[in-house]
Order: structure tokens, then C-alpha cells, then sequence
């Protein structure tokens, strides 16, 4: 098993409270891993750590063997990890297309100059990037407001704009926060689906999410949060059932003796 | 379509000191093309990626000053004043900026604003340089190959040749990817991280060049005035150049350019009523902030995505 991401004894705190409390995990090359926990588990203190947006405390994040604990989000971006945020950010008074070529790395052989004066060697990067653009719009089912400001977009569709303004990157691993939260619950599966597609081709997912459904029908691996550790991992089916999630999720106390009817 | 109105605009601009023999228009056309050269370039710090710089007044009086020297002091020519405009207020904007552009938005607009009031003390107080209050008198012409730019007329050719110059860099740079990466920095920062882009040279450059196009446009006014004295830094300035950008649409080259030029002319339109004239100016501004609050462009912004979403209803 080769793991492209590799955290290992991570652990952050905010004056004294252990958000993350020494966490080891593996991602899969090639799998769609779930992040689940209560709220306040530290998952998305989890995600800004591997993502450079906070710097832990203690642990390594590795991607590919490269160590990048510590680096600014940029690096770790142009290293190949790139994230979704939870409260979507999308430029609002960009195009849809203009959203996606922002990202660099179609441009990162194109200095200054060559951006300045529009040389051929930036127009044959920005002919293919537009092509790339199109590509993924049409992907996530936007292709006919590609020229709209992005302002207008529902907020299903500022998610899907996101999440293909990630893809932009050619990233091997994306961290994606509560990808389906607040999304008309009949387009899910639309998302489920895009999601598989862009797995096949080979790209890595990391999603964080609260709809257990959603995640266990994607997923080959479940991670749970409880209190900034790690409380289990294992298939969906086998998450699902085990007594120790439901108790993380209903908040009872493992000295807890009491058993709630019809729940398990 | 587009550029024939450019082009007809920038030959009624060329042809301008031809068709009227006052000299008191030709100023308040020159002040006009200055201030909106000015306005430009605080544009592209503060309506492209979103700092709120009030050091534009530091880098206008350096530049007024800085050429004022040159010729003065040091020895030099008109043009190499220009130059020295030029490169000492972009080099003090990257020392300001590598240690402040790093942290808060607030902490760049705090100490913008305390660079740009050091600034006027310094014009005063550091007497053996500058001269103190009395300033720097007696600026001569400029002059070029034997011809000496004396009326008001001749300066008028220098600001133009300079606003075509100035006014089509910000308009290239703006236009490119890299005023593009600009507005997102203002959009949202962590976004753009996660894209793989840094920030911090991208605002850098906003604010240097800036810096320099602002400069310049302070060392060509000084020598059209024939003197640089401490009231140069006067606030005046920057309230001058900050409205113009509010009330053009900060973040629109064009809504800032066309503004910049019609309000400079507006207090002189105004001017048949008298001692109210600043009044009803003050009046039109207020106005103008409660119906547009993004600016003209702003306001066509809003006008044009309220059909388009209409029309995808």
C-alpha cells in the first residue's frame, strides 16, 4: 500500500484546548477517504493543518514522502494538495471562467513579463488553460454561465464552481470540506457522481462531511473524529455499526453505562 | 467602437491648448490629467487589490520633492528629477510594504497613513534638506534639446505625453494576469493561496508601482507650480485622489480614468456660484456615495447583474 498523504503524531492547540491531539493517518493513493466526527472533533483543524492554513503544533504531514508540515498553503497547493473551504469562497465578481484561471498552475511557466505583454509563450499557457476551464465547467454542469459573474450562482453551484476551481490545480490529493452542505439534497448524487469520475482518472480525495450517507455510499474508507483523536477507521459498513461512533455522535461519555432504546 | 472613442478622446485631449488661448483652462486641465494619473495608481493598490493606502500623499510629496532636488540641489536635469520621482517613492513603498503587507489590512492602512503625516513633518522640519516652510522656490523650466518648456501650454504637452504613458502601463497591467491576480487578492486572499499563487510580491508591485506612477505625476505638478514647499503634502491630495477612485468605481480602470477627468473639471463648472461652489460640490459628492456606494462603475456593475439575473430567471 503506498500512502500519498502521511500524517503522523499531529496535534494543535488553541490556548491550551487540544483540537488535535496526536493524529496518525494514511491516505491511499487512488481511494476517497471520509472524515467524519461531532462538531468540535477537530476535523477542519485537521484540514487546515495539512493544508497550511495553521501550523500544528507537533506531527508531520508528508504528501508523497515530501515532507510539507509547516509550509504556506501556496507551497502545499503547488506540492499537489489542494482544499475546498466549508464556507465557500469563490471570487463573486469573476466569471465562472475567470474563477478558474486564477489558479496557477497552468501559468507556472509564465513570468511576469510574459504575462505583462501577453507573449506567445503566455497566450499557448492561457489557450490551454481556457481549455482546461471549459472542460471542468462542463464537468460540473456549468458550461453555459461561463461568462456570468459568479456573484449570481446558487450557492449548490458556487460549491461545484469550487470544487472545479480545485480540480484546476491537477492536484494528486483534494481535501474537500463539507462538500454537499447546504446543497439541494436532489443534486447530491450529482455530486457523488462527478466525484467518482474525477477518481477514475486517478485523483485522490479527502472529504470531510456530516451526511453519513453521502459519505459511506463514495467512500473505501471512513476515518472518525471524537475530541481531536482519531476514534476509528474502517470501511463505511463497519463504521456504521460500531457502538463507539454512535456514542461520539450522542455525545455519551464512555463511563456511560446506559444504552439508548432502539438506537443501537 | 470602443477605440475609435479613445482615440477621438485622447486627439480632442492633444488638439485642446490649440482651441483656447486661456491660459487658466490649460492649468485646470493639467491639475486635471495629474490628480487622475494619481487617481489611476491608487486604483490599482486600493481598487484592484484592495489596500487602502493613504501613503499615495508620502509618495506625491517624495516625488515632488525628489525632482525639486535633483535639479535644485544635485545638479541634475528635469528628466533625471523624474526618474529619481520615480524610483525613491517605489523603493520606500517596498520597505514599507515587505514588513507591513505580511500582517493585517488594518496595520497597512495605519501605517500608510502615519508614513504619509512623517512625511509633511519631515518637509518641514528637515530644514538643510528641504528648505523648511519656505520650501524650494524659483523651479526652473525644463528643457529638451535647446527648447525650454516655459507656458503653461508647453507643460501641458509634458502631462499629456506622461498621462498617455502612465495611464496605458496601469491600463496593460490592470488588463493582464497579473492586475487579475490583483483583484482576487481582494476577493479573497486564502483562496488564492490555495491556488497555488502568493500574494505578497503581487501586492508588492501593486503598491510600487504605485508608488512610482504617483511620484512622477508629484514631480512634473511641482516644477508647473515652480515650487515644492510643505504644503505640497497637504491632505488636500489624497482627499482629492481617494474621491475620485469612491465615486469612479474602485477596481474599474476606466470608471476612475473618466470620472477623474469630468470631476476636476466639475468645481470649475461650478464656479458661477460663487463662495457655494465647494458647498454644492460637497453636496454632489454625498449624493453620489448614497446612490452609487460602488462608484459609477459600481452602480453599472450592479445594473448590468440585476438583468443578467433577471434574464436567467
Amino acid at each position: 500500500m503506498t500512502a500519498l498523504l502521511e500524517v503522523t503524531g499531529l496535534a494543535k492547540a488553541y490556548r491550551g484546548v487540544h483540537a488535535v491531539d496526536g493524529v496518525d493517518l494514511a491516505i491511499r493513493a487512488g481511494s476517497i477517504t471520509g472524515l467524519i466526527g461531532p462538531n468540535g472533533s477537530g476535523k477542519s483543524t485537521m484540514i487546515d493543518c495539512i493544508s497550511g492554513f495553521q501550523r500544528p503544533d507537533a506531527g508531520r504531514v508528508r504528501l508523497s514522502g515530501a515532507d510539507i508540515t509547516g509550509l504556506t498553503p501556496q507551497r502545499i497547493a503547488r506540492a499537489g494538495l489542494v482544499r475546498t473551504f466549508q464556507n465557500v469562497r469563490i471570487y463573486d465578481q469573476f466569471s465562472l471562467l475567470e474563477n478558474l484561471l486564477v489558479v496557477r498552475e497552468p501559468f507556472r511557466q509564465v513570468g511576469w513579463y510574459d504575462a505583462l505583454l501577453r507573449s506567445p509563450k503566455y497566450r499557448q499557457a492561457s489557450h490551454l488553460a481556457e481549455r482546461r476551464a471549459r472542460e471542468l465547467l462542463d464537468l460540473v454542469g456549468l458550461t453555459r454561465l461561463g461568462e456570468v459573474p459568479a456573484t449570481i450562482l446558487s450557492y449548490g453551484q458556487k460549491k461545484l464552481l469550487a470544487l472545479a476551481a480545485a480540480l484546476m490545480s491537477n492536484p494528486k490529493l483534494v481535501v474537500l470540506d463539507e462538500p454537499v452542505a447546504g446543497v439541494n439534497p436532489s443534486r447530491i448524487n450529482e455530486v457523488a457522481e462527478i466525484l467518482r469520475k474525477v477518481n477514475v482518472t486517478g485523483t485522490t480525495f479527502l472529504i470531510v462531511e456530516h451526511n453519513v450517507d453521502f459519505i459511506s455510499a463514495l467512500c473505501d474508507q471512513v476515518i472518525v473524529f471524537d475530541q481531536g483523536r482519531k476514534l476509528m477507521e474502517g470501511p463505511p459498513e463497519a463504521v456504521h455499526g460500531d457502538q463507539r461512533v454512535l456514542d461520539a455522535y450522542l455525545g455519551i461519555g464512555e463511563a456511560s453505562p446506559v444504552a439508548l432504546p432502539g438506537v443501537a | 467602437m470602443r477605440l475609435a472613442a479613445l482615440l477621438v478622446a485622447i486627439a480632442a485631449f492633444a488638439v485642446f491648448p490649440l482651441l483656447t488661448g486661456s491660459n487658466y483652462f490649460i492649468g485646470v486641465t493639467i491639475s486635471g490629467l495629474i490628480y487622475t494619473i494619481a487617481a489611476a495608481a491608487l486604483n490599482l493598490v486600493y481598487g484592484y487589490a484592495g489596500l487602502l493606502s493613504f501613503a499615495q500623499l508620502g509618495f506625491w510629496g517624495i516625488g515632488g520633492y525628489a525632482a525639486a532636488l535633483t535639479v535644485m540641489r544635485f545638479g541634475g536635469n528635469f528628466w533625471e528629477g523624474l526618474v529619481f520621482a520615480g524610483l525613491v517613492p517605489a523603493a520606500v513603498a517596498i520597505l514599507i510594504g515587505l514588513p507591513t503587507l505580511r500582517t493585517k489590512r488594518h496595520a497597512f492602512v495605519i501605517v500608510t497613513l502615519s508614513f504619509a503625516l512623517l512625511s509633511a513633518l519631515v518637509a518641514r522640519d528637515w530644514v538643510s534638506l528641504t528648505n523648511g516652510p519656505l520650501g524650494i522656490p524659483g523651479l526652473p523650466p525644463p528643457t529638451a534639446f535647446g527648447f525650454a518648456f516655459r507656458t503653461p501650454t508647453h507643460f501641458y504637452y509634458i502631462t499629456f505625453v506622461y498621462g498617455l504613458l502612465a495611464l496605458g502601463f496601469l491600463y496593460l497591467l490592470g488588463g493582464s494576469r497579473i492586475g487579475q491576480i490583483m483583484k482576487a487578492i481582494k476577493q479573497n486572499e486564502l483562496l488564492l493561496q490555495s491556488q497555488g499563487v502568493s500574494p505578497l510580491p503581487y501586492k508588492l508591485a501593486a503598491f510600487a508601482v504605485s508608488a512610482a506612477v504617483t511620484g512622477i505625476a508629484g514631480g512634473i505638478f511641482v516644477f508647473y507650480l515652480k515650487i515644492v514647499d510643505p504644503t505640497f503634502l497637504d491632505f488636500y491630495y489624497m482627499q482629492t485622489f481617494l474621491i475620485v477612485v469612491i465615486i469612479g468605481g474602485a477596481g474599474s480602470f476606466w470608471g476612475v480614468v473618466g470620472i477623474g477627468l469630468v470631476m476636476v473639471a466639475l468645481p470649475e463648472a461650478l464656479r458661477f456660484s460663487g463662495d457655494l461652489r465647494m458647498v454644492i460640490y460637497g453636496a454632489i459628492l454625498v449624493v453620489a456615495m448614497l446612490v452609487m456606494p460602488g462608484g459609477v462603475a459600481g452602480w453599472l456593475n450592479d445594473r448590468r447583474i440585476a438583468a443578467l439575473r433577471a434574464s436567467l430567471k
